[in-house]
């Protein structure tokens, strides 16, 4: 492709072709953080205009109004002790379904399988029952209401990863590891984990976005206002702030930028961790 | 590796994921089955109810509506989203100063909560406090304003632009992980026997990322049936139920109506249209490859 696309009136377009489509993408970011430093009155009357000043009041009215730093600690907490618990779990039933040896060879397949299954369930169609589980749990209206559906909905793809990670593993190092008198626990952790660290960095990722964008299942499982995660009490703007436009979107911005921050330092793995997904799932 | 197998070990690795995941996850699919052949509002036992919510849904108005905008969103989602996916991938392998910059702008809405893309599109689309309109008004097009959401006829138009918006960036990325799988001798040899640039694209560049296309269709169609938070914050479904899509009408009706058995019956029904598509769309064209 490179040579004969080489013209230089056919290169000029493609370039500028694609500065627009970057532009046009970011215009909706660009006009939310416009729009927050905006009062109310001119977002309704100069629609258009840039802000007059600068004035970071929007913001401060914005934290007043609701905790958002707060939202910041549960979320947090729901993704740190979800994507942790999912992430050990899923390693060692994905080992022991790959390199451990099942008395009944076929039982250990069909397990494979069974674990692949999660793939095609769509979350919507769980919601209700995990509401069920959790009120007949007694874990209703707690973080745990939250951390064990997310748990859950992270196997299937931690286990497609591990397996396929663990299946293009070179048996060798586990033998001499066996063979230095090596128990289990420290082969998974001493051993197994620093190899599988490519594959680690590539679920932990992908699942802390995912866990900290969720909405659907934490606004049936989560109803004091205390524990809401972000997506919860974004959802909530519209009803908090009421005619404050520009408190939901000085809110909003403060729920954006963070999250692009951190994408603009693990760029590349977001990208690769997402993409992974998709090839492999 | 037989070794470390006693029964013990086995069990210790195996059980925490199995009880989670089958309780979570498959159990959970039988229990929205359960319900979906029940009458329940929450109060009291379940009721058996046979078929009866199934017969409901094919004569529910609103859930033809809500099926014809799933659709409306799923095939203009995967006309523009494949093809302007891979035009722009190919824009994308002409190396030039400002790429990667490109690559991780365009590539940024994907990670944005789906709740903050509602309220983005919101000051955008809305008729009247939006960008959209302000824009059209002050170019002297007010013919061109329109009630862009929460009318009766554009939302589900809206919710595909949105749609596209937020998966351009990451549908690109995997097509250009698809071309980059190309070897580069392909094209040298094309070259030589004098092959033009459209040539080569028609005869080697769309043939052999016909699996990238499967995977990005395949994508897109599992995609658009989770759609749910910018159709709740933007229309939340309405007027009358008339803006919603599969997915956030049986979440009304179950959690806002309360009708937890009908509600249960919509989820497996939308549950089985999406099973339905991706499975015949991954026969369709495992058969193609087959034959060739």
């Amino acid at each position: 492709m490179t040579s004969s696309v080489g013209s230089k009136g056919v290169r000029l377009v493609l370039s500028i072709t694609l500065a627009v489509i970057t532009a046009v993408t970011m215009i909706p970011l660009i006009w939310m953080l416009f729009m927050s430093f905006k009062t109310n009155s001119e977002i309704y009357s100069t629609p258009l205009s840039l802000p007059s000043s600068f004035s970071l009041e929007n913001y401060s009215r914005a934290m007043e109004t609701l905790n958002i730093g707060r939202m910041y600690v549960n979320t947090a907490y729901v993704a740190l002790m979800s994507v942790g618990i999912a992430l050990v779990i899923s390693f060692m039933s994905s080992y022991a379904l790959s390199r451990m040896t099942f008395r009944n060879p076929n039982l250990q397949k069909a397990l494979k399988q069974y674990m692949l299954l999660g793939l095609m369930i769509s979350p919507f169609i769980l919601l209700f029952p995990m509401y069920r589980i959790s009120v007949a749990t007694n874990i209703y209206n707690t973080f745990w209401a939250l951390i064990l559906p997310y748990i859950a909905t992270q196997l299937s793809f931690n286990s497609l990863l591990f397996v396929n990670f663990f299946k293009g593993l070179p048996v060798e190092v586990e033998e001499a590891a066996l063979i230095d008198g090596c128990n289990l626990p420290q082969m998974c952790w001493r051993v197994i984990a620093p190899m599988a660290m490519p594959v680690i960095i590539t679920v932990v990722i992908f699942n802390i976005l995912y866990v900290w964008n969720e909405y659907p299942l934490a606004s049936i499982l989560i109803r004091k206002p205390e524990l809401y995660t972000l997506s919860m009490g974004a959802s909530m703007f519209k009803g908090a702030y009421s005619v404050d436009n520009a408190g939901i979107v000085a809110a909003s911005v403060l729920i954006i930028v963070p999250q692009l921050v951190f994408y603009g330092f693990f760029q590349r793995y977001i990208v690769d961790g997402m993409t992974a997904g998709a090839v492999k799932g | 590796m037989h070794w470390l197998s006693k029964k013990k070990n086995l069990f210790i690795m195996m059980m925490p994921t199995l009880i989670i995941y089958s309780v979570y996850i498959i159990a959970a699919v039988f229990i929205a089955i359960y319900y979906s052949f029940t009458k329940y509002s929450g109060i009291g036992k379940p009721m058996f109810y046979g078929f009866k919510n199934y017969m409901r849904v094919f004569e529910d108005r609103f859930f033809w509506v809500s099926l014809k905008n799933t659709f409306i969103v799923l095939v203009i989602s995967l006309v523009f989203l494949t093809i302007l996916g891979f035009l722009i991938a190919n824009i994308f392998r002409v190396k030039r100063r400002g790429n990667n910059l490109s690559k991780a702008l365009v590539f940024s809405p994907a990670i944005i909560s789906p709740i903050i893309v509602g309220i983005i599109w919101l000051y955008i689309l809305d008729p009247e406090i939006g960008l959209l309109n302000a824009v059209l008004q002050s170019l002297g097009l007010e013919d061109w304003m329109q009630i862009w959401i929460g009318g009766t006829v554009l939302s589900p138009y809206m919710y595909a632009i949105i749609f596209i918006w937020r998966q351009m960036g990451y549908i690109t990325t995997i097509f250009v992980a698809g071309l980059n799988m190309i070897p580069g001798e392909v094209y040298e040899s094309a070259e030589i026997d004098g092959a033009s640039g459209w040539q080569r694209m028609i005869y080697i560049t769309i043939p052999m990322v016909r699996g990238t296309f499967t995977i990005v269709m395949l994508l897109v169609i599992t995609g658009v049936f989770k759609i749910f938070e910018f159709v709740v914050q933007l229309t939340n479904g309405g007027p009358n139920h008339l803006s919603e899509v599969l997915v956030t009408y049986s979440y009304s009706v179950t959690f806002m109506n309360g009708e937890y058995g009908y509600g249960m019956a919509l989820a497996t029904v939308t549950f089985i249209i999406t099973l339905f598509l991706s499975t015949l769309y991954n026969f369709t064209t495992r058969d193609k490859e087959g034959a060739k």
